[in-house]
């Protein structure tokens, strides 16, 4: 069987737990930015060539969550939960959260990321990264 | 310096009209947009000959949709250009022809809106920049999120953000053009089915068709076709941003609104204590709540309590979505921006009927498009 692989390569590393997730430091003006991209940085204009790979760590807190009712992709299946993750670095995120209902949600909260298998549409397996409420 | 709207000659608009929002159906974008321009030439008493160039809002029909359109009036050869903003298109056509006007390249312009539901092709998608949520995180939850974190912040409740829509089914339900037109109670407001978070479908705006049509005019154009004046309220100021970088912000679509806004006042020499009417961009109830924060009309968090107490209703200190908004009267995409300037127009002339709010001056018209841009016009009668 064929090793899984990230359902969004480039995105985070699945090599390691928690999985970090992979930003962009810019040299021009020192803007962390996530998602990375392979144009130019959105804080100072600088071009590609400027923007640094940079491992973000997958620890932040919780600052909004919404149960998704409705939902056509085949991706997942609908009721699944979302949510905005203000990184202890600084970047603030949109995340598929572990858990599929808001049950024992509360914005304030700790996440860390994590690595959820799901099968691709060719049979292989995918693992996404997703973010679950830290045991305390 | 560069000059502002107002800076140049000024830009009245003279003509208003509708083709009603509704479901999808299988009438032709070139009837929809065709009744719509008819009523807004019979409004303005003005004949098609007399409009000098043609800006057309659309997103969804294709290229080159205008002229297979407008030729049905009789092809008099005017300039015509689609124009394309997202949500917003709309709102940049008004933009535009106002511009040509002001300017003194034309005397005479007309801004439509008009489209049908259609697969929206996100560019964006294509721009290769993935992030982690995707087609999981739609506009319903993106503003689901927003909903949430609003309420977290002020403690308001589920109902208070579904008040919104109470209060604009209300308004809808008195306008003929309206594709909601029946008023609801917060019981039925709050009733499943829920689409995202605590945002219920009656939360949401529907998106259908329509089409919507004002025509702007320059003081010379208005004395040589004998326009009525009086019924001319004047576009003070037309101000569209983009977003920017908001480090440390929790909301960006409240800071783009909160910046084109500020700058819309300023140009137009206008503070929100000023304002007598606004349309805005409710797609989604928690919208308005958001975005009458943002623009200054109370203090932040203090927008739920200013729908309960009636400040935002017809007849209140500054009526908010008289047409019904985007939930009530519809989000056909091209038209909406063009249609809220109908509404303004409509109101400060005094000709809403029983959806009129008392002695309007000053209205206020904002629409936010993917991406995300803002557009904001100010009219004033004089």
């Amino acid at each position: 069987m064929a090793d899984p692989k990230a359902a969004h390569p480039g995105l985070y590393r699945i090599d390691r737990e928690p999985p970090p997730l992979l930003g962009q430091r810019c040299a021009g003006c020192g803007r962390l930015a996530f998602p990375p991209n392979p144009y130019g940085c959105e804080g100072c204009g600088a071009e590609a060539d400027e923007l640094v790979t940079e491992e973000i760590p997958g620890h932040g807190e919780l600052a909004a969550f919404a149960t998704v009712h409705l939902h056509p992709g085949k991706d997942i299946e609908a009721p699944f939960t979302v949510g905005t993750i203000v990184l202890d670095a600084g970047p603030t995120l949109r995340a598929t959260l572990t858990r599929a209902t808001d049950d024992g949600l509360a914005i304030g909260q700790r996440v860390r990321s994590q690595l959820v298998p799901r099968h691709s549409e060719d049979g292989g397996e995918l693992l996404e990264l997703r973010f679950a409420v830290e045991e305390t | 310096m560069p000059s502002t709207l107002r800076d140049l000659r000024p830009v009245r608009v003279i003509g208003i009209g509708l083709h009603p929002y509704q479901r999808a159906s299988d009438t032709s974008y070139v009837t929809l947009g065709l009744r719509a321009v008819r009523e807004a030439l019979s409004d303005a008493e003005i004949a098609w000959t007399d409009v000098e160039a043609a800006y057309n809002g659309t997103a969804l029909l294709g290229v080159a949709p205008t002229r297979a359109m407008l030729r049905h009036l009789g092809a008099t050869g005017l300039p015509v250009l689609q124009v394309e903003n997202a949500s917003a298109s709309g709102s940049s056509a008004v933009a535009q022809a106002s511009l040509a006007v002001a300017s003194g390249v034309c005397d005479v312009a007309l801004a439509m809106g008009v489209d049908k539901p259609g697969m929206m092709n996100l560019a964006s998608a294509k721009a290769g920049v993935r992030d982690l949520s995707g087609s999981r995180i739609a506009p319903f939850t993106h503003f689901a999120l927003l909903a949430n974190e609003y309420m977290h912040r002020h403690g308001a409740r589920p109902e208070h953000v579904a008040q919104v829509a109470v209060k604009n089914s209300r308004n809808g339900a008195q306008n003929p053009y309206a594709q909601r037109q029946k008023a609801r109670s917060l019981e039925e407001v709050l009733a499943p089915p829920f689409i995202s978070g605590s945002l219920t479908r009656l939360q949401c705006c529907p998106i259908g068709e329509g089409a919507a049509a004002v025509i702007v005019a320059s003081d010379d154009a208005i004395r040589r076709l004998g326009v009525r004046a009086r019924r001319a309220p004047r576009i003070l100021s037309s101000v569209t941003r983009s977003e920017r970088v908001y480090e440390g912000a929790s909301n960006f679509d409240a800071e783009l609104t909160r910046e084109t806004t500020a700058q819309a006042y300023e140009e137009a020499g206008v503070g929100p204590a000023d304002l007598d009417l606004i349309e805005l961009h409710d797609a989604f109830a928690i919208e308005e709540l958001l975005y009458v924060e943002a623009m200054g009309l109370c203090a932040e968090g203090e927008g739920a309590a200013m729908l309960m107490k009636g400040d935002t209703d017809i007849g209140g200190r500054c009526a908010v979505s008289t047409s019904g908004g985007l939930l009530a009267m519809g989000h056909p995409i091209g038209p909406t921006g063009v249609g809220q300037v109908c509404e303004i127009t409509r109101q400060l002339r005094g000709e809403a009927g029983p959806r009129q709010h008392s002695e309007g001056r000053t209205g206020l018209a904002h629409m936010v498009g993917i991406g995300a841009v803002c557009v904001v016009h100010v009219l004033q009668r004089e």
